[in-house]
């Protein structure tokens, strides 16, 4: 069963786009990676789930419900953590956590001492004594507390140090177990690599990728270097579809290939090979190339 | 049990106080010089003022209790800071908020926004009574001491009543301007503008040969029918109530509509 199921969505403000005919499902229990550089739409797809916002086209469901109609029930079952997690500095912590969790109808107390104890979180400081860093385990705190059936995090770890991105890793993971959803967005990708099994890539209001951080992967361009024994026939390495960079070093080629090596190894065949290394695209490099390239990824990224 | 309501209370309940305590202190302070005035040097002084001035100003009867009052403390002071309560909290209850983000929390919680709304008006509301039950609690301290006695305390709680609906009213202004724009600006400035219309309207109109304006303002049914002299207006507190319910109901329908500014 789908938890979240986002229908050729179109949201514009104004002039401006924000969403382009957006497609999405994430799955129930599914850890959701949602990845794009700032302003491609991620906190708008977001905000709509919430019904913070309206689409103007297309139509979301969370848990097979209007984010609008049904709103209150919806939010019941929802924590989430918007991306300028902000609420009044003049309360302490744990008022502000107690008062949050009373709208919900209470949160177990041991709870959230708890999660504010795993997060070093100081319950009796004032909010506008925090750091940027405290301040978003705040906002960690109040998404996590209820144990919500589905977690919505916008930008969960901006503004925590490294050690406290692990722990609340850890606690995606523990949520995951729990068989709780979480949609997470980011621009980091290793931190959503780590735990999402799934993960879009938006780029200016449109899907550019969705599928597994492996698939994604496997697609990307790999950078090959390849020392031949024998005659290097540098015309037909130069002719392989997908091949770009190359430059030849004596008897050592090196280039960049995209897709499948399925040719590359018929050729190679035919050659005698001294020494074969592939490497595995950085992933921030892989991240940079589906922001950049315009709209060649936009058609694969539909057939998941 | 917390709530949207009561935690805006204690959200602001170090500025509501300031307003209830400087309110009461200056009602009280004003009220004080009656004796003074009662002796005739103030209608000595208005003598000098031409009918029309006198007659905008409410200042036909100033010698006595209720002329007084009813021109000084409760015609110019006192809703003019209690007005100001209204416009600072309608605004900050609903577009103030949502430019500081605020609004994006809460109603990601289990809070619908017709009940976000219910509640902070409720907070306005009891804040606006807080604030002239304090006024009535100094009148009533200063009753003897400033020669307050030929107004009952029933005409004191009815000139009272009105206040604390004329604050409610500017506030659900504020608040029906927040909820359809977003805007703190366009809420603040809104307000505002509409207040010092509204008063002039009520002050001037008959002088510009506009009666029927000062039939639109909050202020004629605040203070117009002398609750000072004749007691409780119960129309005009109705219309005023009903005026609210209008101002909530636009406010509901619009914020209902429309997206969240982020």
């Amino acid at each position: 069963m789908a938890v979240i199921e986002i229908e050729g969505v179109t949201k514009t403000y104004g002039t401006r786009r924000g969403l382009v005919d957006l497609d999405l499902a994430v799955s129930d229990g599914e850890v959701f990676g949602f990845l794009g550089p700032n302003g491609a739409g991620k906190s708008t797809t977001i905000r709509l789930l919430l019904d913070l916002i309206r689409p103007t086209r297309g139509r979301a469901r969370v848990f097979g419900l209007d984010p609008r109609t049904d709103a209150v029930a919806l939010h019941r079952r929802i924590g989430y953590l918007a991306g300028d997690f902000v609420v009044n500095p003049r309360q302490q912590v744990g008022e502000c956590l107690a008062f949050l969790a009373g709208l919900r109808g209470g949160v177990p107390r041991q709870q959230v001492a708890d999660l504010a104890a795993r997060l070093d979180l100081d319950l009796s400081a004032r909010i506008k004594s925090l750091s940027k860093g405290n301040r978003q385990k705040v906002g960690l705190v109040q998404a996590f507390m209820h144990q919500p059936d589905l977690l919505i995090l916008d930008e969960p770890t901006s503004g925590l140090d490294p050690l406290v991105q692990q722990t609340f890793l850890d606690l995606v993971r523990e949520a995951k177990a729990a068989g709780q959803t979480v949609f997470m967005s980011s621009h980091i990708m290793t931190e959503v690599e780590a735990v999402a099994d799934r993960v879009a890539i938006i780029r200016e209001g449109r899907l550019v990728a969705l599928d597994t951080v492996a698939r994604l992967r496997s697609q990307a361009v790999h950078r090959y270097t390849v020392t031949f024994a024998g005659p290097l026939d540098r015309a037909a390495l130069a002719a392989l579809p997908g091949v770009t960079d190359l430059t030849v070093d004596s008897a050592t080629a090196r280039f960049h290939l995209a897709g499948s090596p399925d040719e590359l190894i018929g050729l190679l065949t035919r050659h005698r090979v001294a020494a074969l290394q592939a490497t595995e695209p950085d992933l921030e490099e892989l991240f940079f190339t589906y922001y950049q390239r315009p709209d060649a990824k936009t058609a694969e990224a539909h057939h998941v | 049990m917390s709530s949207v309501m009561t935690q805006s209370l204690r959200d602001s309940h170090r500025g509501l106080a300031g307003f209830a305590v400087g309110t009461a202190l200056v009602a009280a302070m004003y009220a004080g010089f009656y004796p003074q005035m009662a002796d005739g040097a103030m209608a000595e002084a208005v003598e000098g003022f031409s009918p029309g001035l006198r007659e905008a100003l409410n200042m036909d009867d100033i010698s006595t209790a209720a002329g007084y009052l009813g021109s000084s403390v409760f015609g110019i002071i006192v809703p003019l800071i209690a007005v100001i309560y209204g416009i600072a909290t309608g605004t900050r209850g609903v577009a103030g908020d949502e430019e500081a983000g605020y609004l994006d929390l809460l109603l990601a919680h289990p809070v619908s926004r017709t009940r976000l709304l219910l509640h902070r008006f409720a907070a306005l509301t009891a804040g606006a009574f807080l604030i002239a039950a304090a006024v009535w609690l100094a009148m009533l301290a200063v009753r003897t001491s400033a020669q307050l006695h030929s107004i009952s305390i029933g005409q004191l709680t009815s000139q009272c009543l009105a206040l604390a609906l004329l604050a409610t009213t500017f506030g659900a202004v504020a608040m029906a301007i927040g909820a359809a724009t977003g805007s703190r600006p366009a809420a603040l400035a809104g307000t505002t503008v509409i207040a010092v219309l509204a008063y002039a309207a009520n002050t001037f109109a008959t002088q510009i040969g506009a009666d029927a304006a000062r039939y639109a303002s909050p202020f004629h049914y605040y203070i117009g029918g002398e609750p000072l002299k004749n007691g409780f207006q119960w129309a005009d507190l109705g219309i005023l109530a009903a005026a609210c319910g209008v101002l909530l109901s636009i406010a509901t329908v619009t914020f209902n509509r429309r997206d969240l500014t982020s």
